[in-house]
């Protein structure tokens, strides 16, 4: 069972690992806190006394699950608080399922939008029968910049069932504050509670007095006596149409008095002007800077604007909207994210109120989009050139004309467009000579469609690959072919990651191949780990969470779904990898086939066997130090190469020839030696300037005297 | 007075380059020295070698009368440093307004290409040198750090030499000794990163690493006996006749070296143009041409005396260090016949796995006696050369190609400049050259009635295929 204890270790450590900052989780009363928001937000978990936390890693939540995992021996187990990497997001949304009859709190995560989706039954479930020990959903909205998903909002979820969403103000002190109020407001409403945090919040470094952690009541260690039956909070009808009612009759007004005593929502009075702001908590430190920016705030967030920050996004309180417009000509909503669903309820509140207040905000902020510093610096200097009495001449008017005028100046120098430069396969990726293959494929026999799925696969799909047509969302390539190969007459053809497998794909994806009898083709790269997300354990990386070996196999799930036509590549062999998947998809009577590439994630295998071959040299043992490389006097620099290849370590430099027009390939020193750059030369039939060349470290005397003779000999003939 | 304003920096890096850590490195010298700060970052899948920003900003004021507000987004006209750990990133910054006048702008000056560069067949990278003058222009200062130069073969400590340069430009109220207790404190590769940090303090404080010019790519020199038949052309064409003259000296023989200017020659009485422009452009790419790679000249560059020692080099290890290496070659049959005379085509088998596009799989170990003289042994055959097919072919080729520039220079001389670079479509090997020459036959197929009844039209034409020839083919919007 143990066999690989160290190799386990390894493994579990991850792309990063927190073991360095998990003593500031330990730290107690009055101590100071300093590191990453997603520490602190843990910090406030424990300090708020759960028995139980789960989540499904993705950016950016990826590294609170990291966070979770590094603790789980130390911390979270003499706490009592059970811990689990969950298979999905649907299965962590159901572990809540815990504090639905118990007085016990517990607190789940994953990447929203995409991940609320997977977890939505439970949720609305969840959303009906209500909760009795407080439950914190913490929810990485990946919105803007770097997101790799389309921009959607968390606030329909909250919406539709009922969950009071939080989106906190950035400040460390307030974030964490807030954290553990969420859990005293969702006991108080009998909900469970959004924790919304964006990408950058997640990662933003900070200071905050912490507390002692808490001990729940019941734990791992103390369990609760017995378990409970209540029929009232079973989903089915009548119960259902009682929850329906209670959740705007008791649980959301409890909510928002909840909020309303405990000054959840932060009012900033300012000079008491006719004018103000409404913002959410994430977007008050845009605001403020906007303000400054336009002569309006000093750097301490001092400012004669009179501003409502909604810490609590949903529910809103009428009574607190109502005050705030109440004499005021005209506010501006800033609301990230469309629609603008909390723009819409202050205008219904003032409707019904009769307050004569005009109500700014998707009229002068764009619809869509990141709001970024610019871009609310724009719509807050429109709504004050609108408000201020002396408009475009206003103080506020005249800095935006300023700041305009300057990236006019700035931006007029340039002369030509920077390239884009979107992520790509990383330098000896195993994912990458699969695209080759499937490029000179349809080089071959014609171009056909290919179903991607979530992860690192989809980069496949960019140049200078170009092989996938469509994504449908994690572990959905196979389904997603479905109705594609038929209406093509093509086999369908669907690529996806060992993470997409075991999330979605072996029920969703194989089972409703082998159900409908598909004619498809599924390519599975298993490079041991959710590796997108930053290296996280799978049921098949071979251990478990908790550091255990785990004997689940792709191939086993695959059998025991009566899959028979399987076959292994070694995508590194790009010939063997190419015949496979032509044989595959030639085989057009046999129902579904799966081609496994198996080749570990390069970066996790560097990770490994880097530090333990510089180990080897120093202690002197025999070590093959490899590259690549090509010799630039043939190389004729058409580029051949890096259209099948895009690896990063095959660049380009300037050839030394000086009648050489274009730049010649290189391969600079991040090279693996994966061995890709010359099975593309042979598969392909390119030029033969590659070559590997291996130097062999600390030889042993044989090999000493061998070479030797080698190389005199050589010498002799004029090498 | 207290400040009125954090000091705002935004670091622009690829991911892999470190800029993470250096994000960690400015937090924690601010936190250390008793400044409020805040860092953020947007990991992600661009942490994947995609574009990834660090953004950082600290109140200038230790115990400052209220709490700073900090913000995740850098905002135009409030960016103090751009810090860029590869230059179009800082080019990036610029396109989206975070370059203003009052910006210092810090950027690595080694190019790491992007795949759009990469895939163009011509040269597809963006002209850096326009581009860092256009930094220069938007930015209050730019400062250069040619992290080659300064830090040897340590380019991975690019992110301490930045360290140091943002330090050392004494933008933020941090000492030296704060940004070193950081990098203790962090304990990532400490030593080597300390070493990086000094070399970005000095660098800075000396304005920066010196523009490069363009390097240098020297002419080989003529051997002595031929001098004279060089200087017999104008001052400006001598060093490029005599590359010319050296290269295919060196590819065959004195005799085809002759020809080589017998065939230039032609080209330099129709010259009148005071440039030599055509000329000039003929004497590139007729050497480039007629040094054309076949099995025996692959197996001469491969056989070049010093070549294992140049790899090792590269390896980092000396001379005495046993060194495996393994050429990949694919011959196919056309390489075969191609060396061999018209007449004895019919000695190479007709095995399907010759045909073009498949070829022989050879991991040919060139570092052994056996492979080394294996190839020698092929490299000696280029007294057949001449005799061979393929010379025959690309001879006419070239002829074609020659005929055609000197008709166009008749009736235009620009013309026959630009029909002079389309010698770029004689590339590559298999496929791609077949492709390339069927391309010139059919521009130069009636090429002389066709300059007759319509010049702008195969100007035109001329012009299209050059800028196809340096695209991307496998571009999706390009329709050939």
């Amino acid at each position: 069972m143990d066999g690989g204890t160290a190799l386990a270790k390894v493994l579990a450590s991850g792309e990063r690992s927190f073991k360095k900052e998990i003593e500031k989780l330990l730290l107690s009363d009055g101590d100071t806190f300093h590191g990453e928001g997603i520490l602190a937000i843990t910090k406030a978990l424990l300090q708020s006394g759960i028995s139980y936390v789960g989540g499904y890693p993705g950016a950016p939540m990826s590294h609170l699950i990291d966070v979770l995992a590094d603790a789980s021996e130390e911390i979270l187990q003499p706490m009592g608080i059970h811990y689990e990497q969950s298979a999905s997001e649907a299965g962590a949304a159901s572990l809540l399922s815990a504090s639905v009859t118990y007085p016990i709190r517990g607190a789940v995560t994953w990447k929203s939008v995409v991940g609320s989706n997977v977890a939505s039954d439970a949720l609305s479930n969840l959303g009906s029968s209500g909760v009795v020990g407080g439950s914190l959903i913490i929810l990485g909205d990946d919105y803007g910049e770097g997101s790799s998903i389309m921009q959607e909002r968390t606030y329909t979820f909250a919406m539709k069932s009922s969950i009071p969403l939080i989106d906190p103000r950035y400040n460390m002190t307030r974030m964490v504050e807030l954290t553990e109020q969420a859990f005293e407001l969702s006991e108080a409403c009998s909900m469970p509670i959004f924790l919304n945090m964006r990408i950058r919040a997640c990662h933003l470094t900070g200071t905050f007095r912490t507390k002692d952690n808490k001990v729940a009541l019941y734990n791992a260690n103390n369990p609760v006596p017995e378990q409970h039956y209540d029929l009232e909070k079973i989903v089915l009808p009548p119960a259902t149409y009682r929850h329906e009612k209670a959740k705007f009759d008791e649980r959301l007004p409890a909510a928002r008095r909840f909020a309303q005593e405990n000054s959840i929502n932060e009012f900033f009075p300012g000079d008491g002007s006719r004018y103000g702001i409404i913002t959410q908590g994430g977007t008050y430190s845009v605001v403020l800077r906007a303000l400054r920016r336009l002569g309006m705030a000093d750097a301490f967030g001092n400012t004669e604007m009179p501003i409502l920050c909604l810490n609590l996004v949903y529910p809103l309180i009428p009574e607190e909207i109502e005050t705030f417009i109440t004499h005021k000509d005209q506010i501006l909503v800033v609301e990230e994210g469309n629609p603008n669903f909390i723009e819409s309820q202050i205008a219904e509140i003032a409707q019904r109120g009769k307050i004569e207040c005009v109500i700014h905000g998707k009229d002068l902020l764009p619809m869509a989009g990141e709001y970024v510093s610019n871009v609310v610096r724009e719509g807050v200097a429109s709504f004050l050139t609108e408000v201020l009495p002396d408009g475009q001449q206003s103080v506020a008017g005249l800095a935006e004309a300023a700041i305009e005028n300057e990236k006019v100046v700035a931006q007029s120098y340039i002369v030509e467009p920077m390239p884009p430069r979107p992520p790509s396969f990383c330098t000896g990726c195993p994912e990458r000579p699969i695209m080759a293959a499937l490029k000179l494929l349809m080089k071959e026999r014609g171009k056909f469609h290919i179903s991607m799925d979530i992860g690192c696969n989809l980069f496949g799909s960019l140049p200078p690959f170009n092989v996938g047509n469509t994504v449908m969302g994690y572990g959905l390539s196979l389904a997603s072919s479905g109705a594609i190969g038929p209406n093509l007459d093509q086999p369908n053809v669907a690529i996806m990651g060992d993470g997409g497998f075991w999330h979605n794909g072996l029920t969703t994806g194989v089972i409703n191949a082998r159900w409908n009898e598909y004619d498809s083709v599924l390519i599975i790269l298993d490079n041991g780990y959710a590796a997108a997300t930053g290296q996280h354990l799978l049921p098949s990386s071979g251990i478990t969470p908790k550091g255990l070996s785990s004997l689940v196999t792709i191939e086993n799930a695959l059998r025991g779904v009566g899959v028979k036509w399987i076959k292994y590549v070694d995508s590194y062999s790009l010939q063997d990898a190419k015949n496979v998947i032509a044989d595959a998809l030639d085989a057009r009577d046999q129902g579904l086939r799966v081609v496994i590439s198996n080749n570990e994630c390069m970066l996790a295998r560097q990770r490994r066997e880097r530090p333990a071959k510089a180990e080897a040299l120093n202690t002197g043992k025999t070590v093959i130090q490899e590259i690549f490389g090509v010799d630039e006097e043939v190389c004729t620099g058409d580029h051949s190469c890096m259209r099948l290849n895009g690896c990063p370590s095959l660049t380009l430099k300037e050839s030394s020839d000086p009648f050489k027009e274009t730049p010649v390939a290189h391969v600079n020193d991040g090279c693996v030696a994966c061995g890709h750059c010359g099975e593309v030369a042979h598969a392909a039939q390119l030029c033969p300037s590659f070559y590997k060349a291996e130097a062999i470290r600390n030889p042993g005397v044989l090999r000493t005297i061998f070479s030797k003779i080698n190389r005199s000999l050589l010498t002799a003939v004029g090498a | 007075m207290v400040a009125d304003r954090p000091i705002c920096i935004l670091l622009g890096a690829l991911g892999g380059q470190g800029g993470g850590v250096l994000a960690d490195w400015l937090v924690e010298a601010a936190h250390h020295s008793g400044y409020p700060a805040q860092a953020t970052s947007t990991p992600g899948v661009a942490q994947r070698t995609g574009t990834t920003t660090y953004y950082f900003e600290l109140f200038p004021e230790k115990n400052p009368p209220g709490e700073p507000i900090f913000t995740l987004f850098p905002g135009t006209g409030d960016l103090d440093i751009i810090a860029a750990l590869e230059p179009t990133e800082a080019g990036r910054s610029l396109e989206r307004g975070y370059i203003t006048e009052t910006t210092t702008v810090i950027t690595g000056t080694e190019r790491v290409y992007s795949t759009a560069e990469k895939m163009a067949a011509g040269d597809g990278t963006i002209n850096d040198k326009p581009m860092m003058e256009s930094l220069e222009k938007a930015s209050k200062k730019l400062v250069r750090l040619d992290i080659d130069s300064l830090a040897g073969d340590t380019a991975s400590r690019i992110n301490s030499v930045m360290f140091g340069s943002i330090i050392g430009s004494g933008i933020l109220p941090l000492d030296d000794e704060d940004g070193r207790h950081a990098i203790r404190n962090k304990g990532v590769s400490v030593s080597s990163n300390l070493e990086g940090y000094d070399i970005g303090l000095e660098t800075v404080r000396a304005g920066g690493s010196a523009s490069q010019p363009d390097a240098e790519r020297p002419y080989k020199p003529v051997p002595a006996s031929f001098e004279k038949t060089i200087s017999a052309y104008p001052e400006q064409l001598r060093d490029l006749l005599g590359h010319g003259f050296a290269k295919l000296l060196d590819y065959q023989d004195e005799a085809y070296a002759s020809l080589y200017l017998e065939r230039v020659n032609t080209v330099v009485d129709i010259d009148t143009h005071p440039s030599r422009k055509l000329t000039k452009e003929i004497i590139k790419r007729l050497a480039i041409w007629m040094s054309f790679e076949d099995i025996i000249r692959v197996a001469q560059l491969k056989t070049r005396p010093g070549r294992l020692d140049r790899i090792r080099q590269e390896l980092g290890v000396d001379v005495h260090t046993p060194l495996k290496l393994t050429d990949y070659f694919k011959p196919g049959r056309d390489e075969f016949i191609g060396i061999l005379p018209p007449s004895l085509s019919w000695v190479v088998p007709k095995w399907n796995r010759l045909d073009r596009g498949k070829g022989l799989a050879l991991h040919m170990p060139t570092g052994t006696i056996f492979g080394f003289t294996l190839l020698k042994f092929m490299a000696s055959l280029r007294f057949l050369r001449r005799s061979s097919s393929q010379y025959r072919e690309e001879q006419n080729h070239i002829l074609n190609w020659l005929g055609a520039v000197k008709i166009a220079a008749e009736s235009d001389y620009d013309l026959a400049c630009r029909t002079a670079r389309l010698s770029i479509w004689a590339r590559g090997y298999g496929n791609v050259r077949q492709n390339g020459q069927s391309i010139l036959n059919n521009i130069f197929k009636d090429w002389q009635r066709k300059l007759a009844t319509d010049m702008t039209k195969v100007s035109i034409e001329v012009d299209q295929s050059l800028l196809l020839a340096h695209s991307n083919p496998d571009a999706p919007e390009i329709i050939h």
